[in-house]
């Protein structure tokens, strides 16, 4: 089995659009959606689900307000500010990690599963898909990225399939570690830009902590000459790959919004031999 | 007044919206409080200093009292103490930094010492001051740079809060206390999608917003119809040029260049105060 994700640093450099890209060309591979708290693969793949699974990343606590005596102590040892003054949940805050439960002298506190989110399996054209949504301003994004890819793990081998591509969320952080951690090769997506620039040396920093086989791509390509030859020159001091430049068109986020793949829409870069020869070069690494 | 400018999409132009406002603006401060990968500062002229090091504790144990009862690993959520037959494994990456460990032991054997997880770096000017924090890469979480960020003592009139991407923690901690919520979205289906999760979590929160509607003209009408529905606010439009995509990109400010976006600008500040009044 192969795993490839394509992250990016910065946001909204292109990685949906160029994971949806890729799709057409690939035999059947499970798809996993791992940007949880910005899913949008759906929106032109299908928003169809085929099965919803509730998502517990751990407990928090409920606080029996007959057997509290407001002594302040869970307040104290809560190294998360997410007890207020008087003894009530902030939303979001917590990690569960119990502390509170333990130092209550009354046992006014018992944890209770909390749920962070949900799971979700859709069929696609291009085969099964895995993507989740976190309940806007809940923790745990990167428990519930880690739930995807141990389902898409799992599909992958009862729909007896070898492959799975994986669309990462920005950042460095939880997110993007649990989305990149034990994956066979990442692509980032940059974008000329200083923004792009810098937040794609983050992302190299981070790989180089994981020791990924990593290549990159440059969408937007033409959009700034000067910030892309920083980019082709800090590629080249690091024996960095360049697999693809993508042009900046209008045509592309124009096929987004008519709900289209833009490789399957008329635009004439999907028809160039530098996007063939890519393409054929990646299904030669999946075999 | 504390404006906090999200997206949910990345790459909206949370960053060119709110580095171009405290441009324009007088008396202001802009916090970028999207720790992993912060871009305000690439847009400004002065370099930023670093003011402090944020750090999360995580325990050491110490052998000579360690009875290797096991407790701490008991009770640790995160995995990151476990205790073997010939000692006790700390991985400092998983710890939490919750204490309930040091809590735990019976023979006082664990102490905390600090990590650095991140840094906060300033730009202090008469009237403009500015803020960013930086995770350390590698680190999983950067909420307590940014709640360090959030305590700083600012008396600027209007507080600029350039958000990170997504609905998750770091943004929900980035939004406490704010008074308004600028949301900044892009006119295609991707953009409407992330924006609604916004809407929901702002919703929650009880925060007051509109939308800047950025790239207009890249994409298609449904936004529209979309803001007219749900009963939300339309801010402005800010259409997309290619001038001001490379304005951008090459980490200038485009109020420097663009009268008619400088107009758009000020035009949302108006709306925005209108409705803060």
């Amino acid at each position: 089995m192969k795993e490839i994700a394509v992250i990016s640093g910065k946001g909204g450099t292109g990685k949906s659009s160029f994971v949806l890209s890729l799709l057409p060309y690939l035999k059947e591979c499970i798809i996993a959606d791992c940007d949880v708290d910005a899913p949008d693969l759906k929106v032109l793949l299908g928003e169809d689900i085929k099965e919803t699974i509730d998502f517990y990343a751990f407990e928090i606590p409920v606080f029996n307000e007959d057997l509290c005596i407001k002594c302040g102590k869970c307040v104290q040892h809560c190294n998360f500010n997410a007890i207020t003054e008087d003894i009530k949940l902030k939303d979001g805050a917590c990690e569960g990690c119990k502390a509170c439960e333990f130092v209550c002298p009354t046992g006014a506190i018992t944890m209770v599963k909390h749920q962070n989110g949900h799971l979700y399996t859709r069929d696609t054209l291009y085969g099964p898909m895995v993507d989740a949504k976190l309940f806007p301003g809940e923790e745990s994004s990167g428990k519930l990225v880690s739930a995807v890819r141990t389902k898409s793990q799992e599909l992958a081998k009862t729909h007896k399939l070898d492959n799975i591509i994986i669309d990462g969320s920005p950042g460095v952080a939880c997110n993007v570690i649990s989305t990149i951690t034990g994956v066979d090769k990442v692509y980032i997506v940059t974008e000329p830009s200083v923004s792009g620039l810098h937040d794609f040396k983050r992302v190299i920093d981070l790989i180089h902590i994981f020791n990924t086989e990593v290549e990159v791509v440059i969408n937007k390509s033409g959009i700034n000459p000067d910030q892309e030859q920083k980019i082709v020159n800090f590629c080249a001091s690091l024996g960095l790959t360049i697999a693809l430049k993508i042009p900046f068109t209008r045509d592309i986020p124009e096929s987004i919004a008519r709900l289209e793949i833009p490789s399957l829409s008329d635009i004439d870069f999907f028809k160039s031999s530098e996007w063939v020869g890519f393409i054929e070069n990646f299904i030669a690494y999946l075999n | 007044m504390k404006i906090a400018i999200l997206s949910g999409k990345g790459g909206t132009g949370k960053t060119t919206l709110s580095v171009n406002l405290f441009s324009l603006l007088k008396n202001v401060a802009l916090i970028d409080t999207d720790i992993e990968e912060p871009n305000a500062h690439l847009f400004l002229k002065d370099t930023p200093s670093l003011k402090d090091t944020v750090n999360k504790g995580y325990p050491i144990v110490d052998d000579k009292k360690c009875t290797l009862c096991g407790e701490c690993g008991r009770h640790c959520n995160f995995n990151a103490i476990i205790p073997t037959k010939k000692n006790v494994m700390v991985f400092a990456d998983l710890c939490h930094d919750c204490g309930l460990c040091k809590m735990v032991c019976p023979e006082n054997a664990i102490t905390y010492t600090p990590k650095e997880v991140g840094k906060i770096f300033e730009i202090q000017q008469p009237e403009k001051t500015f803020y960013y924090g930086l995770l350390e890469t590698g680190e999983i979480s950067g909420v307590r740079i940014i709640e360090n960020l959030k305590e700083i003592d600012i008396n600027n009139d209007t507080i600029l809060i350039d958000c990170p991407p997504g609905v998750a923690c770091n943004t929900n901690t980035s939004i406490d206390g704010a008074d308004y919520a600028i949301i900044v979205s892009e006119p295609t289906p991707f953009g409407i999608s992330d924006m609604t999760m916004v809407v929901e979590l702002l919703q929650k929160r009880g925060i007051p917003f509109g939308v800047v509607i950025n790239k207009a003209g890249l994409g298609n009408d449904d936004i529209y119809s979309y803001l007219e529905n749900e009963h939300i606010q339309l801010l402005g439009e800010i259409p997309f040029t290619e001038e001001r995509a490379s304005i951008s990109a090459a980490g200038e400010c485009i109020v420097d260049h663009d009268e008619t976006f400088k107009n758009i600008l000020e035009n949302i500040i108006l709306k925005v105060k209108e409705v803060h009044a």
